[in-house]
Order: C-alpha cells, then structure tokens, then sequence
C-alpha cells in the first residue's frame, strides 16, 4: 500500500463519515412529535400507520405475508419471507425518512410527519 | 499477433472469466456476520486481467461476468442483476480513469473499485425505488468497501506477484 492508497482510503473513510453524519442530522431534525408509517407495496400505497399505537399488522408482500410491529413510536417488520431478511434484521426505526425496504416483497415502510400536511390553511380565516 | 499467442491470449482471458463468474456465483453462499456486506471476491479476477491485459479486457470480463452469471442464477434483467450491472460499470470505469490518472497502487485501487461499486448500487435503487433516501445506506456500505476492498486488493496483488514471471508495475 503506497502513499495515494492512504490518501484514497482516508477520503472515502472522511466521505462516508460526513455522509453518515449530515444523514443523520437530517433524518433526526425532519422528525416531527406525531409520526404515520406509510407502507406501499410496488409504489401503492397499502396501509397508513398511526405510530402513537402499539399494534401489529400484516401486509401482503410478493413472496408472501410482511408482518409489521409498531412499538413505543417505533416500527419494524417482524417477520418476512425473502432470502435474506434484511429488512427484518433492519430492526427498529423511528424516525422520519429511514425507509425499511423488502425488495424481493416490493415492499417500502417509511415514516412521515403527521402534521406535515395541514388542512386547516384553507379554512383560516384572518 | 500470430495465432499461437491470440490462442494463448484467448483461453487465458476464457479461463479468467469462468473463474470470476465462479467465485460470483459462490459468494453468497459465504457466511459474512454483517449483513449486506460482502467481499466481492470476483473483482480480484477483473483486476488481473486489467493488470495482465488493459482496460478493454477487464470490461470484458466483468460485464460478461455479470451477464453469464446472472444468466445461470436465472436473475437476468431482474433486479439484482441491474444493481450489479451499474455498480461494475461505474467501478470498471473509475478504476480505469483512476489509474491513468493517480499513482494508485492494486490495493487502492481495489478499494476505488469496491466503493464506486457500492455508489452505482446506491444510485440505480434510488432511481428504482424513486426516492434519494436510500443514499442513507452509502455510508455504511462505503465503511466496508475499505477493508473488504484491501482484503481483494492484497489478494488480487498476491497472486500477480506469482503469475507473471517479469513482475509486473503496481
């Protein structure tokens, strides 16, 4: 390994670190008080989860049933059938923007704030 | 060229590729205790031949190696098979502009290559999916691409060191 190497290596250990970094602030910063999951299977949108509520659910994904638990304003899929679980080794996410992704399910889970979109601008009245 | 050593150059180019689109095929088989990650032991085949040959010969195996073998797991045009086709494009190609244009040696660039490999995944799930978001996975995919891109690297360098009889130019 020669001189450049490091210097190779020291950049993508700096990017990846800096990356890691604005990623996160973002996703904590973007994270409201009250959070919906939203689960869409090939892009549709199947199932709007209330995060305030400790439940389970059960979609259907390509390769069969996704179950979804949502516990103390944190979701994660449970149970899944694919060839390498990574969306349930993914575990637990809580905040907005982290996507769980079941590729072989075509399955997508990603929180969003439920306050982001306000109805009450059109009625306000000045 | 005369025929003998366009024969010879064609079985050694033949033999390079059946074992890239070998050790491809048997790698997620390897038991690896972090998940997603994996060594991307076929590279070492694709530096090889970019150090035994040029640049056009490691476009070539490599694409044919994802072709073939994509082909043979009955993954083709599915998509797997374009996560790997956009990340061994985009890492052949920045280990080919690297080369001519740092002094990087075998090692680093086999790091160059696994981190740009990662980057071109990244890039077409994002488009697949239609969201960016998935950039959230660059980082840690970048943080194992170091070590598991030294580790072929030194392989790749290792088995050159033997294989050609003049040495060759890190």
């Amino acid at each position: 390994m020669n001189r450049s190497d490091k210097i190779f290596i020291g950049i993508v250990l700096i990017a990846a670190l800096v990356l890691y970094g604005t990623m996160q602030w973002f996703v904590t910063s973007s994270t409201g008080a009250d959070t919906v999951a939203v689960v869409s299977y090939r892009d549709k949108e199947v199932l709007r989860i209330d995060m305030s509520q400790n439940k389970n659910y059960t979609v259907q994904g390509t390769l069969g049933e996704v179950f979804i638990e949502v516990k103390d304003k944190a979701i994660r899929v449970e149970k899944e059938t694919s060839p390498y679980h990574l969306c349930s080794i993914q575990g637990w996410v809580k905040y907005a923007n982290v996507p769980i992704v079941c590729l072989p399910n075509h399955i997508v889970i990603i929180i969003e704030n439920a306050t982001e979109d306000p109805d009450g601008e059109d009625t306000q009245v000045k | 060229m005369n025929s003998k050593s366009k024969t010879r150059r064609l079985s050694l180019l033949t033999m390079l590729l059946a074992m890239s689109i070998l050790l491809h095929m048997m790698e997620p088989s390897l038991p690896i205790p972090i998940p997603g990650v994996k060594l991307g032991l076929a590279n070492i085949l694709g530096l090889i031949t970019f150090f035994m040959f040029s640049y056009k010969e490691m476009f070539n195996v490599n694409l044919m190696r994802v072709l073939i073998a994509s082909l043979l797991r009955g993954i083709i045009f599915g998509t797997g098979f374009w996560l790997s086709l956009a990340g061994v494009l985009l890492s052949t190609l920045m280990v080919v502009v690297l080369r001519k244009t740092t002094r990087l040696s075998i090692i680093g660039l086999s790091v160059a290559s696994a981190t740009f490999h990662c980057l071109g995944q990244i890039l077409v799930i994002c488009f697949l999916n239609g969201t960016w978001l998935m950039v959230y996975w660059l980082p840690i995919m970048w943080l194992s691409a170091v070590p598991t891109g030294i580790i072929t690297g030194t392989l790749a360098h290792q088995v050159l060191r033997r294989i050609m009889k003049g040495g060759y130019s890190v």
